[in-house]
């Protein structure tokens, strides 16, 4: 079974005949079928280049991209995906409804199921009681939904979310959150491209990092998050477990009751652990995470931006 | 239908362009300004009266003209980039649509809006010509009573002017091969620029009978010669469209009108479809 996403080598260069600016470089991932896959970067780093090249709105310099099996663009492949773009604008002198009744004929959908669809997907952005307002009198964050439910309209197997949450208030961002939350649990593939961190980290499975066109890193969260330290915490502990721990330890500290150990590798937690036993209460074992934006500032400033 | 649907939402959005509803409303504001062109011009005489009616009819066409020049300009420069700028291009390419039935569909709409646009001032124009010629036939009528003018001279004033509406139909195909060259340029010029472009294309092509004199001339630089060769060969000709002398004085023109409007037609038609096709093509590879 093909991935949802394959991109191979992607390379795209602006400019005359190929000799202007290196947007994306020997760019390579995939992406599987029901994901939610979080693709991040500083601004300019190649993020809507690659989103554009995966729905065909650009071509690749070199390199294939293919998305549910088919090349990029390919009529059948729009079918079945859909686009959120940054700051959508629509025709603002038509109503919520119209809208999505344009994009609904674009599917050739017939006037009952373009009917029922647009009930439905009003309700589930919960701009039902707003259907008939023209888009003038929308607020950002309701056309934000009305851009949400123009992206759900057929049905889609791949939705591309490009800052979806850009300028929404806390309601309708954790609406959307619970969206996309929602969409993998239908089985969706959503590759997600945003600056909100914390969204990444909190919906996606997995996460690459793009910066000057190239791709830094990739993985899942539990892979790109692991510090690679453990924090042992004891109590009751014996006077001597503390100097006892010290050689394996990376660092150990005192607090109340408690003596808390930090511990590289999983040799040395098993270490501590033969140690304490029987000379202190074991009170958890708790592997550190990094966060996805301390990840995210480390990587770029290395990169020196 | 996905064609039909980019055609109707781009004539709903041109539609409501304030520059456009200003040019229609002004356009058509002086062609009913035109109905007082009686008071202001004396006729005491059937000849008379046939001279005013001819410089309404004659401001009337050109004015038309003149509207339907800005108004296809002025649409069709933001077809293609006005979707780019405000992103609604990448919504519509993301579905299933082609990108000729996305061009196909602007093309479409923006020929429809001309058609509007121009048909309300058409409409507008025939109305006022046949409301001053009915005028001016009642007042001939009562001055002819006076005089003891004979009926059959009374009724040689024409009330409606079937060639008025050849007029308004030469006006639209002139604006809809503009337009379409204009859609092509649109593809890859600014609007700014394209503007320019579309008004110097549209100058050259009135002053067709020009260029091709130059080309063929026996005299002067082989290069310059070339040059208004091919500048005729590509230009459109919009002075084949040019008929108000024609339509004004049918009497002295030897011209049979079905077969000239066909092949005028024909013209038009022709050169939509070549520059559309080339936009097509243009747009094909474009990155968005």
């Amino acid at each position: 079974m093909p991935e949802a996403i394959s991109v191979q080598d992607l390379t795209k260069i602006y400019g005359p005949d190929g000799g202007g600016v290196t947007a994306v470089d020997h760019v390579s991932f995939q992406v599987e079928k029901g994901e939610i896959f979080g693709f991040i970067g500083p601004n300019g780093a190649g993020k809507t280049t690659t989103i554009k090249t995966l729905l065909g709105l650009i071509f690749p310099t070199s390199g294939t991209v293919t998305v549910l099996g088919h090349p990029a663009g390919d009529i059948e492949v729009k079918r079945r995906i859909a686009y959120l773009p940054e700051s959508p604008y629509f025709y603002e002198h038509m109503t919520g409804y119209e809208v999505l009744d344009f994009y609904a004929r674009l599917f050739g959908m017939d006037r009952d199921t373009r009917n029922s669809k647009i009930g439905a997907l009003l309700e589930q952005v919960g701009l039902a009681k707003d259907g008939k307002r023209v888009l003038r009198q929308y607020s950002k964050g309701m056309l934000q939904r009305i851009g949400i439910a123009q992206a759900l309209i057929n049905d889609p197997d791949i939705m591309f979310l490009d800052e979806p949450t850009s300028g929404l208030d806390p309601i309708a961002h954790k609406d959307i959150q619970d969206l996309i939350r929602s969409l993998k649990s239908q089985g969706k593939t959503v590759f997600l491209s945003s600056h909100q961190l914390i969204d990444v980290e909190n919906v996606c499975d997995r996460v690459a990092i793009i910066n000057r066109g190239s791709l830094v890193k990739i993985g899942s969260m539990d892979e790109l998050l692991h510090a690679g330290t453990t924090v042992i915490t004891l109590a009751h502990a014996a006077d001597d477990i503390a100097d006892r721990v010290k050689p394996v330890a990376d660092k150990t500290s005192v607090e109340g009751e408690y003596l808390k150990v930090t511990v590289r590798g999983q040799e040395h937690i098993q270490s501590v652990l033969d140690m304490a036993k029987g000379k202190a209460d074991l009170v958890s074992v708790v592997p550190q995470r990094q966060s996805l934006e301390d990840l995210f500032v480390e990587i770029v400033r290395e990169a020196g931006r | 239908m996905i064609i039909w649907t980019i055609a109707k939402t781009t004539v709903g959005d041109a539609m409501r362009k304030k520059v456009l509803q200003i040019f229609l409303v002004v356009a058509i504001g002086l062609i009913v300004l035109s109905l007082s062109f009686s008071q202001t011009l004396t006729f005491s005489s059937r000849e008379g009266a046939a001279v005013d009616l001819m410089l309404v009819k004659s401001f009337g066409l050109g004015l038309m003209a003149i509207a339907g020049a800005l108004i296809s300009l002025v649409l069709c420069v933001s077809l293609i980039p006005q979707e780019i700028e405000r992103r609604t291009i990448y919504t519509i390419l993301s579905k299933p649509v082609n990108r000729y039935e996305f061009i196909v569909g602007k093309f479409l709409g923006a020929v429809l809006t001309l058609a509007i646009n121009i048909g309300l001032m058409g409409l507008v124009f025939i109305l006022v010509i046949t409301l001053k010629a009915k005028g001016m036939e009642m007042s001939m009528a009562s001055v002819a009573s006076g005089v003891a003018q004979t009926e059959a001279g009374v009724q040689k004033m024409m009330v409606f002017d079937m060639n008025m509406v050849w007029g308004t139909i030469m006006i639209y195909l002139q604006f809809l091969v503009l337009s379409s060259v204009v859609l092509l340029f649109s593809t890859f010029l600014t609007p700014t620029v394209n503007f320019f472009m579309g008004t110097a294309v549209y100058i050259i092509g009135i002053m067709a009978s020009m260029t091709e004199t130059m080309a063929k001339s026996e005299a002067g630089n082989a290069v310059l010669k070339w040059l208004y060769t091919i500048v005729h060969a590509i230009i459109p000709n919009f002075d084949k469209f040019n008929v108000t002398n024609t339509l004004l004085h049918p009497e002295t023109a030897n011209v049979n009108m079905g077969h000239w409007t066909a092949g005028v037609t024909l013209y038009a038609l022709l050169y939509v479809v070549a520059m559309t096709t080339l936009a097509v093509f243009a747009f094909w590879k474009k990155e968005l």
